[in-house]
């Protein structure tokens, strides 16, 4: 009765739409979509010079009464002076942390957290970061606390004991999980052990870290010629740049421009590392030279990757590895193109012990594949749609499209290629199953593969009844003892 | 004084702020078949945001099946009779003849329990302790595995979506729920349309086994291969005594492979009824369109014949404290949970307050426990608010050469606090200031949005993204305190602490570097007694015993002697500083 009541009603609200099951067509691809056209936001129409030295993207969004600026900074742990490693870190951590010229770390925090507004900042491998979301009507209280952030700090001492401690604890966990194991030796064996992304801190290197050293990084590379700046929200852009020029004018000491980001890398000799690590579940990464984000080549080897790993359950690696035998959870490939360097091409998943040798001679057979065969038509056509039609999501908001743009400007991807985004779609839509044949057998080749292991060696080895696969004979048949390092001074433990 | 009248001008600019914060305009309309639908047009990207919850999670569950609300969740990608597969009528022939071998192979895995409950089978997942029938049997089975991929289109539910510019598309699982979702260009959306309505309506299980084995997978990832991942399974299981959330989401270990295809059938014709699904639409829509759609499409599915049971067991009260000491791969923390009511519930917005005068870096745990006493390097505190029961939960992790004693006792005493004096009126207007922010960046995007409309629709009414703000902003002093005094009781606690498992890459003190796995708890319990003693006379009569022992003691020994006098002497020269 009630539901009879029910079907009436939305009957009547909805008649003049109403089209009968009948019209549904069984497949899909009969459905006919209206068109939709996007053009990408220029960058230009978004950018400013600052006088006081940073390019700044101000990008206004009247939405909801929030801002948020954030800046980039150039400088990176690849600055860290030898013997004072996770120097930047620290000093990343604690500029938003350790209080300013006339404030006490803790009456900063106090007062951020009454204006619900979030400070924070942070230096990686090649990045630094200072950011700030507030609500609009505290503009100038919040612009007035970043500056003293960013040109006064005060590093307070008992702020710096206390992350010492923290990161102290964090390093003792460094072999506590083999998924932290697995993403650390991938980089030794990609990029060597001098590398940059390698110079890990270790007890030694944090306790030989003073007050003095965070000043002194800080002096050094903090200075609003290292800054581009990203803001979006509630304002006015000829308001918000005034209040730019006034938050970067007069610094108060000079700074440097850091030196390039090394490209010193060494990958490592072909073979099946295996690190022993008592878990259930073996950790598997497949890993190859890789490729720079300006190769001409990148948008071939974006779709080639798409096709083989990386477009989660369209892709070739997750229907085998997945769908097809049940050995992962998770499986694919990763191919993101370095902003300074090549960066590896790698495939992982996670299989239980018994089944790793199999699950990796999967992923070996289809990487070979690719490379031997050209791909369907179905599948490039899908792929290069998928990059084609998810371009919008790029821009889906101020704060992203503020992002990107800032982003390009600190990489240098604006002043190289000023219509990279206008661009995008017609040359991902150049790309042949020809093409993605050419850079497959240019990029994957089988014969330098480095396969990392993490897990139980004893297990993994013995291989699975069904499946006679054996670990050692992939990769050149070139098994290593990967040791565990003592997670305090990061030295290969003796075995 | 000054900072005072400051902090009350801000309170009075703040209430202006709220009174303007928007409600979030959603249209609600019931489909004929029972589904309800929830719309939100917003035009400032060209996208939709779509997304279904089913009011289904493992609390639905009964041992035996526990995983299997999760299991559907993968099952859903599987495709239908016209996607995934080249020959349906073929695909529906193996299927069957796949449960005719399953069958068989069901009754040797009950053989293979009984075999292992003798003591004759040692590990039911060792491959090379199957019994000879049963894997003749998985041969079998293989075969018609191979014979279905012949005629499969593998992934072809997805593979669409990919082709039409879909993205972000996933589901997850939860005690309560189980949604999915997806953003498709804003043109797209009759595509959505189809494609939800399709699998909705006529589902095809297959590869229905494989898929078993990637749960279980999935389950080694989460729970058994991470540090602490099967010491929180336990504990969860134990705070829980009745309630059905006591198992995991993904399941035990022994149900995940015992799940059959006819249970799988019955569950999705109970609970993935339309009647029992809410559908949420954020984007670039016309609200007379997207609804004319949604009959067409969604308003095909049949209404379910049964309603969802309700879940009726209720989680007993706890007599008494529950405790867990663990140890495992990590450094040692502390981990405190009290049971609090479910969702919709007055008091629970009393207890989100409380959670946040805790938290964060300003928050009194952090405050009293990190910067303050020192016990802990990091604290957290929160409100879990659940459909059919909540929990409140505190916890840390230890600083070097603490005891979990110690952290634990600082936690319990951060919450007498707020059990005996009323939280300062500015102390809880800067929490209240955090939540009225947070009303504004809730809006950040489509997607945040219809995520938080699916997840309060699973928890039983989706107004809650118009109405927690105002009833957050409601609480007072004395709320907190009264909740603080009625929940958070030593009767209904649950205190977990976990210490460093001994042994392996424990070097936390290098002085302890070399000794057996045996030596090392005694020493860390020699430590521990050493923190607490302060008297230096005590202590120099204990290094005199020591040194005459010392000259008996064998090599091995003698390291063990040896750290114990250095730790003394440092514990001495530590207090005569002082």
């Amino acid at each position: 009765m009630n539901q009879t009541q029910i079907t009436s009603l939305i009957a009547c609200s909805v008649a003049a739409f109403c089209a009968r099951a009948a019209d549904i067509p069984n497949r899909p691809e009969m459905l006919k979509y209206p068109a939709l056209n996007f053009s990408p936001p220029d960058a230009k129409q978004f950018r400013v010079a600052l006088k006081a030295g940073p390019v700044a993207y101000v990008v206004p969004d009247r939405e909801l009464p929030l801002v948020n600026i954030s800046i980039l900074v150039r400088t990176g742990d690849y600055l860290d002076p030898a013997g004072k490693e996770g120097l930047a870190g620290m000093t990343g951590y604690l500029l938003a942390r350790g209080g300013s010229a006339s404030k006490r770390a803790e009456d900063l925090e106090e007062r951020l957290a009454f204006l619900a507004a979030s400070l924070n900042s942070a230096v990686s491998d090649t990045q630094g970061s200072v950011s700030l979301n507030l609500l609009s009507k505290d503009l100038d209280e919040g612009f007035a606390m970043l500056r003293e952030v960013l040109t006064a700090p005060r590093f307070q001492d008992d702020k710096l004991a206390l992350r010492k401690q923290q990161s102290l604890q964090a390093m003792k966990q460094r072999n506590d999980d083999a998924a932290d194991i697995e993403q650390r030796e991938r980089r030794f064996l990609a990029y060597g052990d001098g590398f940059y992304f390698n110079r890990h801190s270790t007890q030694a290197s944090l306790d030989s870290i003073t007050r003095a050293d965070l000043e002194a990084f800080h002096k050094r590379w903090f200075h609003p010629k290292n800054f581009v700046v990203a803001v979006n929200g509630d304002f006015d852009a000829s308001a918000m740049t005034a209040r730019l020029e006034k938050l970067f004018a007069a610094w108060p000491f000079t700074g440097e421009v850091p030196p390039p980001i090394p490209t010193d890398r060494k990958f490592a000799a072909p073979g099946v590392y295996v690190v022993d690590k008592e878990v259930n579940q073996g950790r598997v990464t497949l890993m190859l030279p890789g490729i720079q984000r300006d190769d001409p080549d990148y948008q071939a080897a974006q779709v080639m990757n798409d096709i083989l790993g990386g477009g989660g359950f369209t892709s070739r690696i997750m229907n085998r590895v997945r769908s097809d035998e049940g050995l992962a959870y998770s499986a694919g490939s990763g191919f993101p193109g370095g902003v300074y360097h090549p960066m590896s091409f790698l495939a992982a998943f996670q299989s239980k012990s018994r089944t790793v040798a199999y699950a990796t001679s999967i992923v070996l057979e289809e990487i070979k594949k690719i490379a031997a065969e050209t791909v369907t038509d179905e599948e490039l056509t899908t792929t290069k749609n998928q990059f084609i039609e998810t371009f919008p999501r790029t821009f889906m908001t101020k704060g992203a499209t503020a992002g990107a743009f800032a982003s390009d400007e600190f990489t240098g991807r604006f002043a190289k290629d000023p219509d990279y985004w206008k661009n995008y779609r017609t040359k991902i839509d150049a790309v042949t199953k020809a093409d993605v044949q050419r850079v497959a057998k240019k990029f994957l080749t089988a014969d330098k593969m480095v396969i990392l292991v993490v897990g139980t060696k004893e297990e993994i080895l013995k291989g699975h009844p069904d499946h006679p696969v054996k670990l050692e004979s992939l990769a050149g048949g070139r098994l290593v003892d990967q040791p565990l390092r003592d997670p305090l001074t990061m030295k290969p433990a003796a075995k | 004084m000054n900072s005072k009248l400051f902090s009350l001008c801000l309170v009075l600019a703040l209430f202006t702020l709220s009174a303007r914060a928007q409600q979030v305009p959603v249209i609600e309309k019931t489909l004929s078949n029972g589904m309800r639908l929830l719309l939100l047009p917003r035009h400032d990207e060209p996208t939709v945001a779509g997304g279904w919850v089913v009011h289904v999670g493992s609390a639905n569950e009964r041992p035996g099946i526990t995983g299997i609300a999760h299991l559907f969740e993968h099952m859903m990608f599987k495709g239908t009779p016209t996607l995934g597969t080249k020959d349906f009528k073929k695909d529906v022939e193996i299927i069957n003849e796949q449960e005719r071998v399953r069958d068989l192979m069901r009754k040797e895995e009950a053989n293979m329990r009984t075999l292992w409950r003798r003591g004759q089978i040692a590990d039911l997942q060792n491959p090379d302790t199957w019994t000879a029938r049963y894997k003749e049997l998985q041969a079998q089975f293989k075969k018609l595995v191979d014979a279905q991929r012949e005629i499969l289109v593998k992934n072809e539910f997805d593979r669409i979506y990919t082709a039409n510019g879909g993205s972000m598309m996933n589901a997850y699982t939860s005690h309560d729920v189980t949604v999915y979702f997806i953003t498709v260009p804003a043109n797209k959306l009759e595509l959505w349309m189809w494609m939800e309505s399709e699998r909705l309506l006529r589902p095809v299980f297959r590869e229905f086994y494989a898929e078993r084995d990637v749960v279980f997978e999935e389950r080694r990832m989460r729970t058994e291969s991470t540090p602490t991942g099967r010491i929180e399974e336990t504990f969860w299981a134990m705070f829980w005594e009745s309630h059905p959330y006591s198992w995991p989401v993904v399941g035990w270990p022994s149900d995940i492979p015992a799940i059959t295809k006819k249970q799988a059938d019955e569950f999705y014709a109970l609970y993935y009824a339309p009647q029992n699904l809410t559908t949420v639409l954020v984007g670039d829509f016309k609200v007379e369109e997207a609804t004319a759609l949604a009959e067409k499409y969604l308003g095909r599915i049949p209404r379910g014949k049964e309603e969802a049971p309700d879940v009726v067991t209720l989680e007993i009260k706890q007599p008494a404290e529950k405790r867990l000491d663990g140890d495992a791969d990590t450094n040692p923390q502390v981990d405190i949970m009290w049971h609090t009511p479910a969702f919709g519930h007055p008091d629970t917005y009393a207890l989100s307050v409380l959670a946040q005068i805790l938290s964060t870096r300003t928050g009194r745990l952090y405050k009293g426990l990190v910067l303050s006493s020192k016990v802990a390097t990091q604290a957290y505190a929160q409100q879990h608010t659940m459909r059919w029961a909540s929990l409140f939960n505190v916890g840390g992790e230890l600083t070097d050469g603490k005891l979990p004693v110690e952290l634990e006792a600082g936690l319990l005493a951060e919450i007498e606090k707020v059990k005996t004096v009323d939280v300062p009126a500015e102390e809880l207007q800067k929490v209240k200031n955090n939540f009225a922010a947070g009303e504004y960046r809730k809006l950040a995007n489509n997607h945040a949005i219809m995520q938080a409309l699916l997840r309060y629709d699973g928890l039983g009414r989706w107004q809650e993204i118009n109405e927690a703000g105002p009833k957050l902003q409601a609480v007072t002093a004395a709320d907190v305190r009264r909740v603080a005094n009625t929940y958070l009781t030593k009767e209904n606690r649950n205190v977990a602490t976990i210490v460093r498992k001994a042994g392996k890459s424990a070097s936390d003190d290098p002085d302890l570097a070399g000794l057996s796995p045996q030596q090392l708890p005694a020493v860390r319990q020699f430590l521990g007694r050493l923190k607490e003693q302060k008297s230096v006379e005590q202590l120099k009569t204990q290094l005199k015993q020591m040194e005459e022992q010392s000259g008996r003691a064998d090599a091995k020994n003698q390291q063990f002697l040896n750290i114990l006098k250095k730790k003394t002497a440092e514990r001495i020269a530590e207090l005569e500083r002082k």
